[in-house]
């Protein structure tokens, strides 16, 4: 059992984290109007899956192309089971979470031994088979059978959501609070044996494999870890819309996910936070002030070669480091200022 | 069960879509080979040079053969620039990570065509889908020929090149280990320019076969990207022969599911089944060279 073990530098983190979590959960729905309540609970529930990515990308350096097309068929298992049982929402959750965590780690699987080259071909191509089947498919909407689906409009039910969270603004606090628990999940996957292992192997997979670290079996769990939030994400993700359609998960955005968890940063969780913010705020400012979403991608797209070449570690390290250099150096032309003054003075 | 008369026409249809992912396939593994990069941006480069050879022929009156022309040019044109500008600062990181940087090309692509051409559907037609001539009743047009020739001719003279040219030697040699090659006094980024230029052409012409036989998309194009990487996977990246028959093998069996009407919806996951088997019977054979750099 992992027990944790905190310092001081730790405490003082976990107290201004939990504040931070308390001020987002309780003050700030209440600030927001409807559709950024909304996007926000988008931001929320990307988040999670950009978390998933970023473990994947930034402790084990495999890189999946299809996550967006796992987010839809998590979605679609999450959806099928809220229309055929009456669980809990957290053990449908807890459900759809498992179901991908399966489904994504079979697929995975024989790619996981070859280099990472190939997962990541791999996955792409998974991304364009999962499109296809939904495309024909369609998302369960109330209908029977065991794929759920119905034509008529009549029939087609909307996913409910948990009795506690229905209304908008409370659906918000719960993605927040699941998408804590999420974080927290993979803290302790980080903090712990997985985490060291996953670091050893990151830094070179002989040496690993010399220090008797099991390199499949821990790459395999890194990915089923990913496979795992991102089915929680597709739950939340289908109780949150209500009504799915293929054309909320295009396969460009599995490209564009991997822009922003890189751009945010792959070795800081805070990055996955970031990540959410990118490809789920950025694009609602930029309706808002009539901008072409399409910006974005080119951003997006330039983003990724500037991470690759220059800054590998992201916006969440980066934009501290460079925020305590501005001051840095603001700090100092404001003392070379004053300094010839206090010597007229003196 | 369709009779062998409903297979018939989609013979040929395969034929000419395995010859263009074969050519695409091509094209990447020579790259890939010489430079270490997986050029993931490929489809996004032909959609982008077809779509404006679409502009340039429908909205400033050129005549087509120098807009399609102009197609394969800017093919070439925008590889080499990457290749010129990001291959060197890049060119000692790993294979992912340099695939994952022809992403970002990709995703700038794919955000000027939605920007520019998202409004409404399009199509081009070559002048040669017009003309064609009967075979046992079946109907095959020049454009299909032109990809099937097309994507044999490409996987013969490559093979001939890397075998029996200076260049082509060069490439191999990078393949095996870039340092040594370069001690040797072969001019390195000369050589890699030459196939980034070379793959470069080929995805222009890719892209303006696809655009004639599948259709004028964005999405579409770049993500038909997906069919010649089976190819390429299959070949392990590096065989140019294996990857050459698994995307006609490719092309084929996706065009021949057509008429079963019980999967005919599922046919566009060919790449992926195919590919996948492979990986399977390939990670089974232990010991093989898969696990590092392929070449």
């Amino acid at each position: 059992m992992w027990i944790p073990r905190l310092d001081a530098g730790d405490r003082v983190r976990a107290g201004v984290i939990s504040l931070l979590l308390a001020f987002v959960v309780i003050v700030l729905p209440q600030l927001l109007s409807g559709y950024w309540v909304t996007v926000c609970t988008s931001v929320a529930i990307y988040a999670i899956v950009a978390l998933g990515l970023g473990i994947l990308m930034g402790r084990t350096g495999l890189v999946s192309l299809g996550q967006i097309a796992l987010l839809a068929l998590a979605a679609w298992v999450g959806a099928r089971l809220f229309f055929a049982t009456n669980l809990p929402f957290p053990i449908v959750l807890l459900g759809s979470g498992l179901i991908t965590m399966v489904l994504g780690t079979l697929v995975g699987l024989p790619a996981l031994r070859l280099s990472g080259l190939y997962l990541a071909l791999i996955t792409l191509m998974l991304a364009g088979a999962i499109t296809v089947v939904l495309r024909t498919t369609n998302f369960p909407n109330g209908g029977h059978g065991f794929l759920g689906h119905t034509e008529t409009d009549r029939g087609a039910a909307s996913i409910r959501r948990p009795a506690i969270a229905n209304g908008d603004t409370a659906y918000l606090r719960y993605a927040i609070l699941v998408a804590a628990l999420m974080f927290l999940l993979a803290l302790i996957h980080v903090r712990a044996k997985p985490g060291r292992a996953w670091a050893a192997i990151r830094q070179s997979e002989s040496a690993a494999l010399a220090a008797g670290v099991n390199v499949t079996l821990y790459k395999m769990w890194a990915f089923a870890l990913a496979s795992f939030l991102t089915g929680v994400a597709g739950g939340l993700l289908a109780a949150d819309s209500g009504q799915l359609f293929i054309t909320t998960f295009p396969t460009s955005d599995s490209i564009t996910l991997l822009a922003v968890v890189l751009m945010g940063g792959i070795y800081s969780l805070w990055g996955a936070v970031v990540a959410g913010l990118l490809m789920q705020l950025l694009p609602a400012l930029l309706n808002n002030w009539g901008v072409a979403a399409d910006w974005l991608t080119i951003v997006f797209g330039a983003g990724v070669l500037q991470v690759l070449l220059t800054a590998p570690q992201g916006l969440a390290y980066q934009f501290p480091h460079d925020m305590a250099r501005l001051g840095r150096f603001i700090a100092g032309r404001v003392g070379r200022a004053r300094a010839p003054a206090r010597e007229r003075a003196g | 069960m369709p009779s062998w008369e409903d297979f018939k026409p989609f013979i040929v249809t395969g034929l000419a879509l395995g010859g263009v992912y074969a050519l695409s396939g091509v094209g990447m593994v020579v790259l890939y080979r010489a430079t270490g990069v997986l050029n993931l941006a490929f489809g996004a480069v032909g959609a982008m040079g077809a779509l404006l050879s679409w502009q340039l022929i429908n909205h400033n009156g050129w005549a087509e053969g120098p807009a399609f022309l102009f197609c394969v040019l800017f093919g070439g044109a925008i590889t080499l620039l990457y290749g010129v500008i990001f291959g060197p600062p890049l060119a000692s990181r790993d294979p992912l990570v340099k695939a994952t940087a022809t992403l970002g090309l990709a995703l700038i692509l794919l955000g000027i065509m939605d920007l520019v051409w998202s409004d409404k559907a399009r199509s081009m037609i070559l002048p040669t889908s017009n003309h064609g001539f009967e075979v046992s009743r079946v109907f095959v047009n020049y454009t299909e020929v032109i990809a099937i020739a097309f994507g044999l001719a490409v996987m013969v003279v490559t093979a001939l090149f890397l075998r029996f040219t200076k260049t082509g030697t060069a490439m191999r040699a990078l393949a095996n280990d870039r340092e040594i090659t370069a001690t040797l006094g072969v001019p390195v980024r000369r050589v890699e320019a030459a196939a980034w230029l070379g793959s470069g052409l080929l995805s222009g012409a890719a892209g303006l076969l696809l655009s004639n036989l599948v259709g004028l998309d964005a999405a579409t194009l770049t993500f038909l990207v997906i069919s010649s990487l089976a190819a390429t996977l299959i070949g392990r990246l590096r065989s140019i022969t294996v990857t050459f028959f698994a995307a006609i093998v490719i092309g084929l069996v996706n065009a021949l599911i057509t008429p079963i009407l019980s999967i005919s919806q599922y046919r566009d996951m060919t790449p992926f089944v195919l590919a996948t088997i492979a990986l399977l019977v390939l990670s089974g054979r232990r010991g093989s060279a898969l696990s590092g750099r392929a070449g």
